[in-house]
């Protein structure tokens, strides 16, 4: 994953070196030209991206602003070009939304673009506004923010179906639903104990209201690392609710389940937390009895955990 | 809910852009561009309508060919009219998509500019294809930055909706979780590997997960091999599972159980595979084995 982070910005520096390389060209052909008083800024903005370049490979966590610095270099050379161009003025106009949209995230991208698009327009035409003009470069403008708001869809869709919980180092519920049920399956076919641990984590709700959203994650955070470090390997931690989770057990008799859930109950005491303080996660047991049914083995199961959280 | 929010805003723009290509393709004189503007505003509304939370969509057919077409037919009939639309290419790459359209994209692209030098004039021209191609490199960029996730669900997905059937790469981490399992808690399991005709397989697939238990994946590995983790108490039941389990299947053109405390990595037990004769081998050979 750290590799591959590693990657993606060292794509993203090379396409921003060649667009300091075509600055760079650009203020070389201009004194080629012998146009002397048009060298300084390319080169100037050809210099601003190279730091960007170097900025995004050396602070990969701020991605955000060698971004920044180059859409303004971007929009200085082509907010300078634009009224020299005549003719040729609306095809380069075109280039500002999609530099915004390849450059920023979505929202701010659009919030830019509509901001920009009467100054872009207004350098194109000199003062003068021709609507055909005008409706060629809006159309662009809107149609090329599609193609970030499929990616954006795509992106939250393969989060949605991730079988991890997004917030904690916990499985999903759904995720967690199918294992348990293969799980009792699996169990029983080859005559093996099951047994899920209940844990109800009842500062989770308050914590967000009265710390806010860091207490909260530091909350799950804790429980779920102490949960794993005291679980064995085969052990799953799944969250059932926002603020209850099953350990599920398998091929764990009572008295083994016991021990699971005194260790975690130890460590929990243990843990003393900035905000909240000391953590507190009561927790049930519920083993599966001999000859139990899924249904009456999952019916006990929840309303286990219901009690558990109605405490 | 807030994934709904977003689909939402989605659609808007949707919509928006379908009616601004409507008024453009209005007022556009020229029947051929109007004609790809209408089409382009009827795909846009369509999709607007049929817009959903799933993965279904780009799984079944490459649709980023289409706005792919429709800017590369827009460009080649009016360039001069339209020219400000070769910016468009390099949003058309960030749009998930296979490899091989990334590679037709940059064809079009390049035809496209190609029509537009005479518009241009040559400095011009020359400019705008590095700058073009400079803003493409960014548009590749992003696109595969969002590559590893996009890797990762492909791994854990399963490969037919309602089949609990897994890829060769998920087998490679459940071979070695379940060997470690089995092993601690004294439970004999298999690995099975099937070989059939290309044709057969998805028959022979849908045997198979009939065929097993839910906690039993079983996987596709290339076009003609299947494979199964298959559990039983012990050996003397995993004789009889064999027995029923190939009897249940559509017969397969060979067959090889390998006991998971002697299976070594998976890439060898396929090599093996691949060079045996017989149409089925139990690794390793029991008295009573067929």
């Amino acid at each position: 994953m750290d590799n591959e982070s590693k990657w993606s910005s060292i794509r993203i520096a090379i396409a921003y070196a060649a667009g300091a390389l075509l600055l760079g060209g650009y203020a070389f052909w201009q004194y080629l030209m012998g146009d002397y008083g048009r060298i300084l800024i390319p080169a100037i903005l050809a210099l601003l991206i190279l730091v960007a370049t170097l900025l995004r490979l050396a602070l990969t966590t701020k991605a955000r602003l060698s971004a920044y610095l180059v859409l303004i270099a971007g929009y200085l050379m082509l907010a300078l070009e634009l009224p020299q161009l005549n003719d040729a003025a609306p095809f380069w106009a075109g280039l500002a939304p999609l530099l915004t949209l390849l450059l920023v995230p979505l929202p701010p991208a659009i919030l830019l673009n509509i901001l920009l698009a009467p100054v872009w327009l207004i350098l194109v035409n000199d003062g003068q506004l021709d609507s055909g003009l005008v409706l060629g470069y809006l159309a662009l403008m809107v149609v090329a923010a599609l193609a970030p708001w499929e990616q954006n869809r795509q992106q939250a869709l393969l989060k949605a179906t991730d079988p991890r919980d997004p917030q904690c180092n916990a499985l999903a519920k759904d995720t967690l639903d199918e294992l348990l049920a293969s799980e009792y399956q699996r169990t029983e076919l080859l005559h093996q104990p099951l047994a899920v641990l209940v844990i109800h984590l009842p500062q989770l709700e308050m914590a967000s209201e009265q710390f806010g959203i860091r207490a909260r994650q530091s909350l799950l955070d804790t429980l779920c690392w102490e949960v794993n470090r005291c679980s064995r390997r085969h052990d799953f931690l799944g969250r059932h609710s926002p603020a209850t989770f099953w350990l599920v057990l398998p091929d764990t008799s009572e008295s083994g389940a016991q021990m699971v859930q005194q260790r975690i109950e130890q460590a929990i005491d243990r843990t003393v937390l900035v905000d909240t303080g000391p953590l507190r996660a009561p927790t049930l047991l519920c083993q599966r009895l001999v000859g139990e049914s899924w249904q009456r083995f999952e019916q006990r199961l929840q309303t286990l955990t219901r009690r558990l959280t109605e405490q | 809910m807030q994934s709904k929010y977003k689909v939402g805003l989605m659609r808007l723009n949707l919509l928006a852009a379908a009616l601004l290509l409507a008024l453009l393709a209005y007022q556009t004189a020229l029947s051929a561009s109007a004609l790809l503007l209408w089409l382009a505003v009827t795909w846009l509304t369509v999709t607007a309508a049929l817009l959903e939370f799933s993965h279904r969509r780009p799984a079944t057919f490459p649709w980023q060919l289409l706005p792919s077409l429709l800017l590369a037919g827009l460009l080649w009939t009016d360039p001069e009219r339209h020219s400000l639309w070769i910016w468009g290419w390099p949003a058309l790459l960030m749009l998930p998509q296979p490899g091989w359209i990334l590679g037709l994209t940059f064809i079009l692209a390049s035809f496209a500019w190609w029509s537009l030098i005479d518009v241009l004039g040559f400095e011009q021209a020359i400019f705008s294809g590095l700058l073009l191609l400079t803003l493409m490199l960014l548009g590749l960029a992003r696109n595969l930055q969002l590559q590893p996730l996009r890797l990762a669900s492909r791994q854990r997905v399963r490969l037919a909706p309602g089949l609990p059937l897994w890829t060769a790469h998920q087998l490679a981490t459940d071979l070695r979780r379940e060997r470690a399992r089995c092993r601690r808690e004294g439970v004999h399991g298999e690995l099975l590997l099937l070989g059939t005709s290309r044709h057969l397989l998805w028959p022979l697939a849908q045997d198979l997960c009939r065929q097993t238990h839910d906690f039993e994946s079983c996987y596709r590995l290339n076009q003609r091999t299947l494979a199964a983790l298959l559990l039983t108490r012990d050996p003397e039941q995993a004789r009889l599972r064999r027995q029923a389990l190939l009897e249940g299947l559509r017969t397969p053109v060979k067959a090889r159980f390998t006991f998971l405390d002697v299976a070594s990595s998976l890439d060898e037990q396929l090599a093996r595979f691949d060079k045996q004769d017989s149409v089925l081998v139990i690794d390793p050979e029991t008295d009573h084995g067929q």
